[in-house]
């Protein structure tokens, strides 16, 4: 790279620099390269702010080295800019769902589920505890200012590591091992964290879809810190807001992941307009947003988006209603013969994505039940194997879902890298005789007259099971299965409350079974972090005392006693100082494993299908897609900003 | 009369006292707070609550402190006229409310005027022609609209205004107006789908309406002086008007103190099913998601209107009917 001029013209630095970046076998620019140089090709949008002089060329916008996104393939073809897309949205915190579509990441998960750079240029790990990240030079916020190392060192000296800001100091995707990391500013490019043992959950948080933010707008912040800003303008500032201190006004002004401050600089696609709170929020094109097209055009295409609020119950009868150009949140299944119906009448198509739930729909019995003889069923694994094999799954699938979803365990789906189709298919076959036998072998061996079996203190086996009452499918799904299970001697009655009821009886073990999802994300690869497949959280319903006892490293809940899950959250901690790809992999391997044998959640089917509406003139979102929060962040995966409107398209 | 003013007013203070209190400790039973449900909801659909964060939230609101210092500031706050900070809108609660108060009145007032409109003279016209073919119809009719759930006619209509004059479903105006000044489109765009929530909400309550009405008129119908004045050569329309229609005014006027509040808060459910920005859905997602002072200083607001609209209907009906002053002087 010696033989480069030292300051490059924009356009052979476009060029070179991408070469260049290939022959140094750094990490892919993700989609692809672009050997020619180009010519940028700024949105008509902007044309008269740059023509008056408020706002530079996109030349000068650009980063000098942009992420070069070669849109092809699948339907997919280069577009053009221009136009507004509508979506609907049912409360004033969707507002996040913007940065979540927009994806926008300093590392993103790219087609195969691997990690690649996005707003980075490139990143460097050395033993899994030395990273090296590299800015790409140029690169601006949405308001103009230079995006450079201080955002990073800003917020890790000023922020992370402030006690009025971070009480609880830096977050956990930033210790390792107890530790937080060495952090050194190489140049305004490049910037370097470093731990003193492997840390392999830094870079997966980075790409998540609800991404821990290590930067922030330092040029704009720092007129709310106490250590930048004047004393007298800021104790003014935080009277106007009428907020207690500068502490307050800091973290209100600095919401990254819910764009609420439509004044805070951003490098997602679009930017806030519109302060809270609102009917309507309108954002508009980010325009110094680094990912550019083969043909050169500044990405996003789409100028404009809006997110009207409405409702959430409404909003399939308002997108049957063309009021919507993308939308899947807030509409369900249970809508799409009724949207492919307006489709017939309106300017929409119904796709059908995937979920990628591990299973849509699952049993979690709870191991950390209070009435003791129900607690020591629910841990012995042939109770939950002759539960899991009474269930005839076939039926709930052809029944509910059309035969559509797949039957299986709450496990990876056939798309991720870590699918077993053995595992998926562990005990999910049904079987009346086996269950029988389990159950009989357990010493459930007496009847009452009902045919219904008896516990060993003379109860019968019969219980609720609780649902958190969010979709009659839960229920319809729990009435099958009640009677599978009834031709077993066990009896059930499904039970529908309210989502905090719900949680709360969970939690102080009053509740004996319920029913949720699955693992919320089962598109899973060696490199995410494993802590569905443990107890590490008091929202995971098998196991939430367990899980509360790790998530508060110990103050509450209770430790776990079962062998198999101390091997389980041995093996947690492993993955958690693994430094490579394959001791990951490993891992992943035997957590999943562990967790097919055992049963701890016993997945009834998965694989169901989401209704994606698209307006007919919105072209090069997917026919098939995988939608989920983690890994693909919904449509972000599919790039919301290569999207575009083409009017000749439309047809009623 | 004076002195009755003044010992209704004096009474209002203990009545908004114990009222804020039952508030206060009502939004409170549900275990738990706003930010506890925040990271339920989070956990929800798969993202992740920092633990730490919200014990920050909690402390940064004041939830770390007793329950009881922390009504003593809301009420002295109250007291103030600062109705306190909506966690989540991040905004002082007076401004969120106000922002939708505007929208709420033009709803609730066009909705009681259209309701008077028809109820009066169908009511006049079934107590004077009692038994007729046009009594019954309008009294069935009216009992239809009363009968209907309101949300399930709500539906209905929005179905029907959509595919017959393609009116957006829901909300008050079309979604490209919003955010926008006022202007003759929006006006239009307004009035096109302002109709849909006055004839549902006021459905309900012109039936009820009507049947009052009649039934009131009808008593005094019966009575001697009504016939006397009649028998006297006074024409109908002029006796109907001068005597039993005033008297059978009482409970319209005691009505008065109910519609206060109603103005304020809308009719919830219909609002909510009809996607109207008025105050209706705002305190139900508030209660919903214990952002404890937006829902506890809005229904403090509207008791406030209720003992107030109470204490003007108590006036006016004083005014209209000696009866009740004297009653009400002479048993204490």
């Amino acid at each position: 790279m010696n033989g480069f001029p030292r300051k490059p013209s924009r356009r052979a630095a476009l060029a070179l620099g991408s070469a260049a970046i290939a022959a140094a076998g750094l990490p892919r620019l993700a989609l692809g390269q672009q050997q020619t140089p180009l010519r940028l090709v700024d949105s008509p949008f902007f044309a008269k702010q740059v023509a008056d002089g408020t706002l530079p060329p996109v030349v000068q916008r650009a980063p000098t080295s942009p992420r070069i996104i070669t849109v092809s393939g699948d339907g997919r073809e280069a577009g053009r800019h221009g136009g507004t897309m509508r979506m609907l949205m049912g409360d004033q915190r969707d507002i996040r769902m913007m940065t979540i579509y927009g994806y926008a990441r300093l590392i993103v998960y790219d087609d195969n589920l691997e990690l690649a750079s996005d707003i980075l240029e490139g990143f460097d790990v050395e033993d899994g505890r030395i990273f090296t990240l590299k800015l790409r030079p140029g690169h601006c916020w949405s308001d103009g200012s230079p995006f450079t190392t201080e955002d990073f060192r800003y917020w890790w000296e000023d922020v992370a590591n402030n006690k009025r800001l971070s009480p609880g100091g830096p977050p956990q995707a930033l210790i390792a091992a107890g530790k937080p990391p060495t952090v050194e500013v190489l140049s305004p490019t490049e910037i370097r964290y470093s731990w003193d043992a492997p840390n392999p959950v830094f870079l997966p948080s980075l790409a998540g879809a609800q991404p821990a933010y290590i930067y922030m707008p330092s040029g704009y912040l720092k007129q709310f810190h106490e250590r930048y800003a004047d004393k007298a303008t800021l104790s003014s500032r935080v009277k106007t807001a009428r907020v207690k201190d500068w502490g307050s006004l800091h973290e209100r002004m600095s919401r990254m992941y819910r764009p609420e401050n439509p004044e805070l600089p951003t490098l997602d696609p679009w930017r806030n307009t519109t302060p809270l709170p609102a009917e309507q929020f309108t954002f508009l094109r980010n325009a110094y947003f680094h990912r550019i097209d083969q043909n050169g055009l500044q990405l996003p295409y789409v100028d404009q988006v809006t997110l009207t609020i409405g409702t959430n119950s409404l909003i399939p009868a308002k997108t049957a209603a063309g009021e919507s150009d993308l939308q899947a949140r807030y509409i369900r299944f249970d809508n799409y013969t009724f949207l492919k119906d307006a489709s017939k009448r309106m300017n929409i198509d119904v796709k059908l994505w995937k979920r990628a739930e591990g299973a849509w729909f699952a049993l979690m019995p709870n191991l950390n039940a209070i009435d003791p003889v129900w607690r020591d069923l629910n841990r012995d694994v042939r109770y939950r194997r002759a539960l899991s094999v009474a269930i005839n799954r076939k039926d709930v699938n052809k029944v509910i879902f059309f035969g559509l979803a797949k039957e299986s365990g709450n496990t990876a789906l056939p798309e991720s890298p870590l699918y077993d189709a053995r595992q998926a298919g562990l005990w999910m076959e049904q079987d009346k005789t086996l269950a029988n036998r389990l159950l009989d072998e357990i010493g459930l061996v007496k009847r009452d007259l009902e045919g219904i079996r008896l516990l060993p203190d003379g109860r019968r086996l019969e219980f609720t099971i609780e649902t958190s009452g969010e979709s009659t499918e839960e229920t319809d799904i729990l009435d099958l299965i009640k009677q599978d299970l009834v031709a077993v001697g066990v009896k059930i009655y499904p039970r529908s409350t309210q989502r905090d009821v719900f949680r709360r009886r969970i939690l102080a073990g009053q509740t004996i079974m319920s029913a949720w999802v699955g693992m919320d994300n089962a598109l899973v690869a060696p490199e995410m972090e494993p802590d569905a497949l443990a107890p590490t959280s008091a929202s995971q319903f098998n196991w939430p005392r367990w899980g509360q006892f790790l998530e508060s490293s110990g103050r509450e809940g209770e430790e776990p006693d079962m062998p198999e899950v101390k091997e389980l959250v041995r093996l947690y901690h492993a993955w958690r100082r693994s430094a490579t790809h394959e001791q990951r992999r490993q891992i992943w391997r035997d957590m999943l494993r562990i967790n097919a044998e055992q049963l701890f959640t016993i997945g009834i089917v998965n694989g169901t299908l989401q209704p994606v509406v698209v307006s007919r003139t919105l072209r090069n979102v997917p026919d098939k897609g995988l939608y989920s929060f983690e890994p693909g962040a919904f449509f972000g995966r599919y790039m919301p900003d290569t999207f575009w409107f083409d009017p000749s398209k439309a047809q009623v | 009369m004076l002195q009755y003013i003044l010992k209704r007013i004096l009474v209002m203070i203990p009545t908004l006292l114990v009222t804020s209190a039952l508030i206060f400790t009502v939004i409170n039973l549900p275990e738990g707070d706003y930010f506890e449900t925040l990271a339920a909801e989070m956990q929800a659909q798969g993202e992740k609550a920092d633990l730490s964060r919200i014990e920050f939230l909690k402390k940064e609101y004041g939830f770390d402190k007793p329950p009881v210092e922390r009504y003593f500031w809301w009420v002295t706050g109250l007291l103030q006229g600062d109705m306190g900070y909506s966690f989540e809108y991040q905004r002082p609660v007076r401004e969120i409310v106000g922002d939708r108060l505007m929208l709420t009145m033009v709803v609730s007032f066009v909705t009681i005027i259209v309701t008077w409109l028809i109820a009066f003279p169908i009511g006049i016209y079934s107590a004077t022609h009692q038994y007729s073919w046009g009594d019954y119809g309008l009294t069935f009719l009216g009992l239809i609209g009363l009968a209907i759930p309101h949300f399930l006619l709500a539906l209905v209509f929005m179905y029907a205004a959509n595919v017959w004059f393609g009116t957006s479903i829901g909300g008050l105006v079309d979604p490209q107006y919003l955010n926008q000044p006022m202007s003759w489109a929006k006006l239009w765009s307004i009035l096109e789908h302002l109709w849909i929530p006055v004839i549902i909400i006021g459905a309900g309550g012109t039936a009820g309406m009507i049947r009052a009405v009649r039934a009131n008129l009808l008593d005094e119908l019966q009575k001697q002086y009504f016939v006397t004045a009649r028998a006297k050569g006074l024409p109908p329309g002029k006796a109907l008007r001068k005597y039993p229609l005033r008297m059978s005014l009482n409970f319209f006027v005691s009505d008065i103190g109910d519609i206060l509040p109603s103005i304020v808060s809308g009719a919830e459910i219909v609002a909510i099913v009809l996607s109207l920005q008025t105050t209706g859905p705002l305190l139900i997602r508030a209660l919903q998601s214990q952002d404890m002072y937006l829902a506890g200083s809005f229904l403090m607001f509207l008791s406030f209107l209720t003992v107030i609209g109470v204490l003007i209907s108590d006036i006016s009906l004083a005014i209209l009917d000696p009866r009740i002053r004297l009653q009400g002087t002479a048993t204490k």
